[in-house]
């Protein structure tokens, strides 16, 4: 039989599109809609050169006729002495000489040419070319109500000048703005330290203004990195810095960012409490912050209610919630329970809280020593201490030795964020547990327990000592838990369920992941109530 | 049956263009829906040149980052597959020099990767793997332009910077090969 032609190359075809690999998810997401890229332009008028000729031929003849005065006009006139650098999304570079007229306009990207489009300001007055250009931003619609955020960085050799020269055009945008009838939110500052900005701007794709406003807000703001800022517009970064109040030392802030964009606070908050079944009036305190998670605009809530610390974040633009968390607050916990105990301890590691220090208060911890200083952020996820330098610490500090001793457990893991070794190894008749923080090498959390008898070496301590013996069995602990979840048994990975004691009460610790989702929870063996849970979206 | 012929609406010249132009405004359904539209042209490519499967996914994820990122350097001539191929076709000539500055040619591993693709039909599998096989690189790259990108024997020339009569002739060749392997095994199946 013979084959023809089409049928063979329509086989050939789909073979082809059978055997593509779909990565589309993949490019998608290394795809993200980066706001802040600036692309160079590349230089295609031709004019420029016979611009220079002319220019050239006149400086030669000023040179001739006119002598030294001439020339050093000239040069007054035409020398670059300032270049000013606005940034929406739209980023205009305007090169200006020393009696601040205008030389050269110039897009790096490609919203940029639009904004300048055929306008021509050679010579023309700075604030003329600013006004002028803004206008064009608001007429094409990229100041808008949504993003109001506009970034004027000035870069002179004489900081004097160039701090004169920014206060003149923070004046003049926002006069602009306002007879445009939309309250801006201008960020204004003169650039420092050039030649690092410069490599980042580069590495970045971003402008050297951005990269030190970038700079600006690491500097007062922990636990984010140049490259999670870097791909955010002008207005999502002042976002960040108008809700965390963060200082600036060189870089100055009039009006506010917009969030209309975004499902605003209120909305945020009624989502959270929705979630967590809490009327707003029985809320004593709350906090709601703008952050970045993931790469992604949240709103942080913070609140307190019932003995319990309710933590979540929710997709600024989706409302949907990324994280969220309950755990008994440990402040009030001890203050009703063990009264005595009056230093403040921190709660339980909560990831966002950089200053909170780790104390689990840990009733089974024979050794008395569950303090730690856990000052880590959730970002850190760098190894500083080699494995066996953390089974060395655990070694130390329960005054064993390797080879006196039998290793249980030894491996990486997180734990609230926080990259930890977990050690458990077993010498004569005494388990010990030990979490110790990857990056600085403290001990995060050590136990100590008899083997084998699970339980039995320890001396409740606070007040709650009555509780040893577990009237729920596991299984029923993983149902409570799975129940609350929402999910089945099949449907889920366990990575942990055992006994523990927490606060001197006898509970059981699950951990499980589901699709996308992974779950702690802490039940009461005793009751069966939750104490702890937590929701993590990876 | 002939499998239905969707070669014209995935790699239409209007319809690619229109997904570049989508993409300007940065929208990401129209990347998605380029990639859907082309990802076997691009691979396919890609394969026929690397004959490595690991290293032609690759160059695919670069390809499609690099065109979400410089879209705004096309500019719509009526065709937007010679663009993206020729952007493929650089990304791969890139990887091939970076082999032969460290000198080693990564092993063909597309024989493991066929057999454990499912969804791939046999007889897809032994196409594939018969392309791979019988035809000489040249033949490929052009058996895969023509049948699968939808190129016209002139792009194809001007693409790989040959005189039309050679990429006819080589096609032609290499549709007799494949012909001849396709009728084979239609008489295996019979007998």
């Amino acid at each position: 039989m013979k084959i023809r032609e089409a049928d063979e190359t329509a086989k050939i075809r789909q073979a082809y599109a059978n055997a593509v690999p779909d990565i589309c998810d993949v490019i998608l997401s290394d795809c993200k809609i980066e706001k802040g890229q600036v692309i160079m332009m590349e230089e295609t008028r031709k004019k420029k050169s016979t611009v220079k000729y002319v220019l050239a031929a006149a400086a030669c003849l000023l040179l001739v006729f006119g002598g030294g005065f001439g020339l050093s006009t000239y040069q007054f006139n035409h020398r670059v002495a300032s270049t000013v650098s606005l940034e929406v999304n739209p980023s205009l570079q305007i090169m200006v000489n020393g009696k601040d007229r205008v030389l050269e306009v110039k897009a790096l990207n490609q919203d940029g040419e639009i904004v300048i489009g055929d306008m021509d300001f050679s010579g023309s007055d700075i604030n003329v070319a600013v006004n002028a250009l803004i206008g064009s931003m608001l007429r094409n619609g990229y100041l808008n109500e949504l993003a109001n955020s506009i970034l004027i960085s000035v870069d002179n050799e004489d900081p004097e000048k160039g701090a004169a020269l920014q206060g003149k055009l923070t004046e003049e945008v926002n006069k602009v703005l306002e007879s445009g009838g939309l309250p801006g939110a201008v960020l204004s500052q003169t650039l420092t330290e050039k030649s690092t900005l410069q490599k980042e701007a580069d590495q970045y794709g971003i402008t050297p203004g951005k990269a030190q406003l970038i700079e600006q807000i690491l500097e007062s703001k922990q636990g984010h990195t140049f490259e999670e800022l870097a791909p955010l517009s002008i207005n999502e970064l002042n976002l960040l810095i108008t809700t965390t109040e963060a200082e600036m030392t060189k870089v100055s802030a009039m009006g506010n960012a917009s969030d209309k964009a975004y499902i605003g606070e209120q909305k945020a908050k009624q989502i959270a409490f929705g979630h967590a079944g809490i009327s707003e009036a029985d809320i004593a305190f709350y906090e709601v912050d703008m952050d970045l998670e993931k790469g992604v605009m949240v709103y942080e809530i913070e609140f307190y209610c019932g003995g319990y610390e309710y933590e979540y974040d929710i997709d600024a633009l989706a409302g949907t919630i990324v994280k969220n968390k309950k755990e008994i607050d440990e402040n009030h916990h001890h203050s009703e329970v063990n009264a005595g105990n009056s230093s403040g301890t921190g709660n339980k590691g909560n990831a966002g809280n950089s200053s909170g220090t780790g104390n689990k208060g840990n009733a089974g911890n024979s050794s008395g020593t569950g303090n730690n200083a856990n000052t880590e952020n959730s970002g850190n996820t760098s190894v500083s201490i080699t494995l066996d330098q953390a089974k060395e610490i655990a070694l130390n500090h329960a005054g064993q030795t390797a080879d006196a001793v039998y290793f249980k457990k030894a491996k990486q893991d997180y734990d609230d964020g926080l990259l930890i070794y977990e050690i458990e190894f077993i010498a004569g008749s005494t388990e010990y547990e030990y979490e110790i923080n990857a990056q600085t090498g403290g001990i995060v959390k050590n136990k100590t327990e008899a083997a084998d008898t699970p339980h039995s070496g320890n001396t409740g301590n606070n007040g709650n000592a009555g509780n040893t013996s577990a009237s729920i069995t596991l299984d029923q602990a993983k149902e409570i838990a799975l129940t609350h979840a929402g999910q089945t048994a099949d449907a889920v990975w366990f990575e942990k369920a055992e006994q523990d004691y927490d606060d001197g009460i006898l509970v059981y610790e699950l951990e499980f992941a589901a699709k996308g989702t992974e779950y702690e929870y802490e039940i009461d063996a005793q009751t069966g109530a939750i104490r702890e849970y937590k929701w993590d979206d990876d | 049956m002939a499998p239905s012929d969707n070669r014209k609406e995935n790699c239409d010249a209007g319809q690619v263009e229109q997904c570049l132009s989508a993409m300007r405004n940065q929208d990401l359904k129209a990347l998605e829906e380029l990639y859907r539209r082309t990802s076997a042209s691009v691979f396919g490519y890609a394969l026929s040149v690397l004959k490595n499967v690991q290293d032609a996914e690759d160059v695919m994820h670069d390809l499609y980052v690099l065109v979400w990122s410089a879209v705004w350097k096309y500019s719509p001539d009526g065709k937007p597959m010679a663009w993206i191929i020729t952007i493929t076709r650089n990304l791969c000539l890139q990887k091939l020099r970076e082999y032969q500055k460290r000198s080693d040619i990564p092993e063909e591993d597309w024989e493991t990767y066929i057999s454990g693709n499912q969804n791939m039909s046999a007889e897809d599998k032994l196409i594939l793997a018969e392309c791979l096989r019988t035809l000489s690189d040249e033949e490929r790259q052009i058996v895969v332009l023509h049948a699968v990108a939808g190129f016209k024997h002139r792009e194809i020339a001007r693409l790989l910077e040959a005189p039309l009569s050679t990429i006819l002739s080589r096609y032609n060749r290499a549709l007799k090969k494949l012909q001849k392997w396709m009728e084979e095994s239609n008489e295996d199946k019979r007998s």
